[in-house]
């Protein structure tokens, strides 16, 4: 079993190796400081009753769990947290992908259209939010408006606890640039023979899709379903600016929970709790995806 | 070629004439670094907008020409962030010494340790006329019986309305004798649904300066005194709040939470949507720069048994514990808190709210007040109290309840009860939590 490590190293590979280190060692040095350094910090203070000092710090042990678990807010928190999630994913993912698909075929002024897709992932998210409080606007927004002239009277959108996740969610679509730039690399990596082959043996779009694009492009889908997780989780721009959290508690989101404990309410060591809890969800989902994805995800040997 | 030879004694001119200049060119630093050593930086923790930002300036630069050792170094946060960014500064031990403190926030700062006690240096300068400030406003910061902050401005809440509106119906201005239902009943006739035009601008605000305004006038409050108990689930509560939302949801008087979301000016009255609508002292200024219309104030309406409420609020500065200069801080606010300091900030400039009685009417000559501002100085004088909560330490918590339901209110997506029911359970519940802490 350790043969590998016990195996005699020749002088360049060393110098190699080292070399290796020396390099990643900036990222490792920020990795251990900015990331896993709080990391850790955090799961220690979550113990404790820290409100601003770190001074006297008192260990409380699970009480902020559980004054987490027993606070209805927290698990609305929970709830919408994963409503908005699981549509960002889906929805997202799919137009993402549906995108792509379109900016992949060979017509006139598809660089332009590239363009214009990733255009709102270049812009700051504050701007992106404000521009939308206006789209959504029940009044006098475009969208309710367009709505209006083929006969549909528009909803609240953010101003109704019916419709603001529905809004988010709709609102996410437009910032699928990323995600559709790193699908269309993928699909034009998709051998060309393979789909030569599949029309040789009768398939049509849909076939050619579901046979040869899928099951191709499956190890970059899975790439872009977690880090749409991890990103999902983690939105709190468009919340702060637009919503608050509200109408009620309707868009009230574990990051938004979080914030309000820290900063409003002066309970760090709630929110340090609610931090521990959205790194072990977003542990778990990923786990949970890594062993989903090995009955669908296709690596090419 | 006769060669022109520098003599010995040239030589030795030129180099003391030499020696001394460098020696007096390499004082000059030196006396710099004196003065430097002598002048004391005073750092700000502020949150004014760009357009008041050169009046602060102003002052000071006035400041500094009175006190050549300090100089004033202001960071600037945003309204909206400066509450968040504070706590921030705290727990990285790097707070300015000296930070605005919004009224709510005196009591949770002074409980973790951001501003300190300043009852013994207020109250030992004799100077500084500390009871000149309206008693209402320095409620707001004492902890404990103790002043940890200072108001530098407070004001009430009461009728604002738009004479231009009321001119085009033919009605009779809000007068001193109206009741709530006379306020109601000239809504309900000024509202043209059609035109998109409201007679009450469906504001509703249940914390701080809004509790006393919505429902004093019926004998109610949101919290008891001393903020240990919600007081909302009474028949005085119930009727006052049913009142509001009739005339928003029933009567249709007032534009719904999604109706009055996007207008111009980013409120129904300011914007000329609406005949009347709720003011402060504070904004005041914004009326005058956006409303496009003849505008003044009333008393706030009585209730049906003749009570005149209203609710009051303001703002101040504290000092922190990180400053190392605390007395230099403090010569710092006595001046800028002093009757002249306040008429300079914020009775000339027009910016309004000043914390001392003197101020507020040095203030109704200014451009912004109203004509009939003096409305203003009799509701701090006659009936205004400082709305809860501000003296719990989940006053937060609070507000964001009572800020919630009155959302959920005005948007037609609770219902009277329901909200009563809410904000009496998670109210209570939220200020049983703190209840050993305080």
């Amino acid at each position: 079993m350790f043969r590998r490590f016990l195996r005699p190293i020749s002088p360049s590979a060393r110098r190699e190796e080292r070399i290796f280190y020396l390099f990643i060692l900036p990222w490792l040095i920020g990795l251990v400081v900015f990331n896993a350094g709080p990391v850790l910090g955090m799961l220690g203070l979550s113990f404790t009753d820290w409100r601003i000092s770190l001074d006297n710090l008192q260990f409380i042990g699970l009480d902020n769990y559980a004054t987490l678990a027993a606070d209805p807010i927290f698990w609305t928190s929970v709830g919408n947290t994963l409503y908005i999630v699981v549509g960002r994913v889906v929805f997202g993912t799919a137009f993402a992908l549906l995108l792509a698909i379109l900016l992949n075929q060979k017509v006139p002024g598809i660089p332009f259209f590239r363009a214009v897709y990733y255009l709102p992932t270049v812009t700051a998210g504050v701007a992106v939010a404000l521009v939308w409080i206006w789209i959504f606007n029940p009044r006098l927004g475009i969208l309710n408006y367009s709505l209006k002239q083929i006969g549909i009277t528009g909803p609240p959108w953010i101003y109704s606890s019916t419709w603001v996740k529905p809004s988010l969610i709709l609102m996410s679509l437009f910032q699928v640039g990323p995600n559709m730039i790193i699908l269309l690399a993928g699909l034009q990596g998709v051998p060309k023979e393979l789909y030569e082959s599949a029309e040789i043996d009768g398939a049509g779009n849909w076939a050619k899709f579901r046979n040869v694009t899928l099951p191709m492009l499956s190890p970059v889908l899975f790439f872009v379903i977690i880090i749409s997780v991890v990103s999902s989780f983690q939105n709190f721009t468009e919340i702060r600016v637009m919503t608050e959290g509200g109408p009620g508690e309707s868009s009230n989101v574990l990051i938004w929970y979080l914030w309000e404990n820290a900063f409003i309410f002066l309970q760090l060591g709630v929110a340090a709790a609610v931090a521990w809890i959205m790194f072990v969800i977003l542990m778990a989902l990923t786990g949970l995806q890594f062993r989903l994805g090995r009955r669908w995800v296709f690596y090419e040997v | 070629m006769n060669k022109q030879q520098l003599s010995r004694r040239a030589f030795l001119k030129l180099a003391a004439a030499s020696s001394t200049g460098v020696a007096l060119a390499g004082m000059g630093p030196l006396r710099n670094i004196a003065a430097a050593q002598d002048t004391v930086e005073l750092t700000f923790g502020r949150h004014w907008e760009a357009a008041f930002r050169p009046r602060q300036a102003e002052y000071d630069e006035g400041f500094m020409e009175r006190h050549p050792d300090i100089k004033i170094d202001i960071t600037y946060n945003t309204w909206a962030d400066h509450n968040n960014v504070v706590p921030a500064w705290a727990a990285a031990g790097t707070l300015p010494d000296i930070i605005y403190v919004h009224g709510s926030r005196a009591t949770p700062w002074a409980h973790e340790g951001i501003i300190i006690d300043i009852h013994d240096i207020v109250t030992a300068d004799e100077e500084f006329n500390v009871d000149g400030m309206w008693e209402e406003s320095v409620r707001l910061y004492r902890v404990d019986g103790r002043i940890h902050a200072l108001p530098y401005d407070h004001g009430p809440i009461i009728l604002g309305y738009n004479k231009d509106m009321f001119d085009a119906a033919g009605m009779d201005y809000p007068s001193e004798d109206w009741t709530m239902e006379d306020m109601a009943a000239a809504a309900v006739e000024l509202t043209d649904a059609d035109m998109g035009v409201w007679g009450w601008d469906g504001q509703l605000d249940l914390g701080n300066g809004g509790g006393g305004f919505f429902v004093g006038a019926w004998g109610g409050q949101t919290m008891n005194d001393d903020e240990t108990a919600m007081t909302v689930d009474t028949p005085e509560v119930r009727e006052a709040l049913n009142h509001w939302y009739n005339l928003i949801h029933e009567a249709g008087a007032a534009p719904s939470g999604t109706e009055s979301e996007a207008f111009p000016n980013q409120n129904p009255f300011r914007s000329g949507a609406c005949a009347m609508g709720h003011i402060a002292t504070w904004s005041t200024p914004s009326m005058r720069a956006l409303a496009n219309f003849e505008w003044d104030v009333a008393p706030t309406p009585m209730g049906a048994d003749g009570t005149r409420s209203t609710g009051a609020f303001g703002s101040g500065y504290g000092i922190t514990p990180t400053s190392d200069k605390p007395d230099v801080a403090w010569r710092y606010l006595r001046e800028y808190l002093s009757l002249d300091g306040m008429i300079f900030m914020w009775s000339l400039s027009g910016r309004g709210s000043p914390a001392r009685p003197e101020g507020l009417e040095a203030w109704l000559t200014s451009d912004p007040a109203p004509p009939s501002g003096r409305y203003f100085l009799e509701a701090m004088f006659d009936y205004a109290v400082t709305g809860p909560p501000f003296s719990s330490l989940a006053a937060a918590q609070v507000s964001n309840i009572l800020g919630r339901e009155a959302g959920l209110l005005r948007l037609g997506e609770t219902s009277v009860d329901a909200a009563i029911a809410a904000i009496t359970e998670e109210g209570q519940a939220a200020l049983d939590a703190v209840a050993e802490d305080m």
